[in-house]
């Protein structure tokens, strides 16, 4: 492997065009970053490959960062890490900066008032899918029913903010694993 | 003094968010509701940018939001706490790798989580649903939506276009 002779920038470079080809979300990230790492320039294998892209989802965070990050790591250590970090964001950070001062005179017309209206029921209907997508995905025992009822009574009810909630439950699912551990 | 709250605001995000770009939804609206940085429309308008701009939605997003709150330095400035708590965890995992996935307290940590994330997003597609109650048309369409792929999600950006395209119709129409 030929990792030490990567230059900084062109790991930024790398890291700037695949922030700038990534749409859509996280479907994309996995063929990406074989494509790139893998098949392209043959400086990552393709099983490490996979296993950061399991890592990165089981770690907080957002998946596509963390998984450059983990790669950038990988080739130049921490400093490879933040060069990834900072990479990935580049083009995104601009394009909303742009359009985000564009949008405010935009809103004012018709046609971008009706575009969004559509948009904002979009956006809400992708929640609701990314809920039903996670619930598919999760091993649903009775265990999982009952956090996931008191989570949303608790957020709901007792108005707690996410992360008081996230906090009192994982103490209490890791409480309640480890007793049902110590039984078996 | 905003700069703190929003740095604070933002690594809690990026430490305390699992499943992807829109698990970060719930904090955000959290937000919302807790500073004046910006309104329940404003996120909406906010995470519709962030689906369709380049890069990924989770970071868009908190550097919109961030733009919103305090000017492009609080962009910056949000959109780097953000990711700064999963590259201490990243630099911590590469060098434990097999270790931290079998680790008896990291998997029960996991498997907890992915319930509570389902509940998070649930109360926030509930909370965003309200304001919608009214909005006759609003309802119908997300409906269509869900309907149309409940079995499997597609690409975000088709719901965006779509919804956007039935929206402009729906102007000419009223005229």
């Amino acid at each position: 492997m030929e990792k030490e002779n990567l230059p900084l920038y062109k790991l930024f470079l790398i890291f700037t065009k695949i922030g700038a080809i990534l749409l859509g979300g996280g479907y994309v990230i996995l063929p990406i970053m074989t494509s790139e790492f893998v098949d392209k320039r043959k400086l990552v294998s393709h099983d490490e490959v996979v296993d950061y892209f399991a890592l990165a989802q089981s770690l907080p965070g957002i998946i596509a960062a963390n998984m450059s990050m983990f790669i950038g790591y990988k080739l130049r250590g921490k400093f490879g890490a933040l060069i990834a970090m900072l990479g990935v964001t580049f083009v995104p950070f601009w394009c909303i900066v742009l359009l985000a001062s564009a949008i405010g005179s935009l809103t004012e017309n018709n046609i971008v008032q009706g575009a969004l209206w559509g948009v904002g029921g979009a956006v809400i209907a992708l929640i609701v899918l990314t809920v039903r997508e996670m619930w598919q995905k999760s091993h649903r025992d009775l265990f999982f029913y009952i956090i996931f009822v008191l989570t949303l009574i608790t957020l709901l009810v007792v108005k707690l903010s996410p992360i008081q909630t996230i906090l009192i439950f994982s103490v209490i699912g890791i409480v309640y694993k480890r007793i049902a551990e110590g039984k078996k | 003094m905003i700069y703190l709250h929003l740095f604070l605001e933002f690594f809690k995000i990026g430490l305390f968010s699992f499943g992807g770009g829109y698990a970060t939804i719930p904090f955000l609206y959290h937000i919302s509701q807790v500073y004046n940085w910006y309104s329940l429309e404003e996120l909406t308008q906010m995470v519709a940018v962030a689906s369709i701009t380049p890069g990924p939605v989770g970071i868009n997003v908190a550097t919109y939001a961030g733009l919103k709150s305090a000017g492009i330095f609080g962009s910056a400035l949000a959109t780097i706490a953000e990711m700064l708590p999963s590259m201490f965890l990243v630099i911590i995992v590469s060098k434990l790798l097999k270790k931290f996935s079998d680790n008896f307290y990291v998997k029960s940590l996991i498997q907890t989580l992915k319930p509570i994330s389902c509940g998070l997003l649930t109360s926030v597609s509930i909370g965003l649903l309200k304001p919608e109650i009214h909005d006759l048309k609003a309802l119908i369409l997300i409906g269509a939506l869900l309907i149309f792929s409940w079995k499997s999600k597609r690409d975000p950006l088709f719901y965006i276009l779509i919804a956007a395209v039935v929206g402009v119709v729906l102007v000419f129409l009223n005229k």
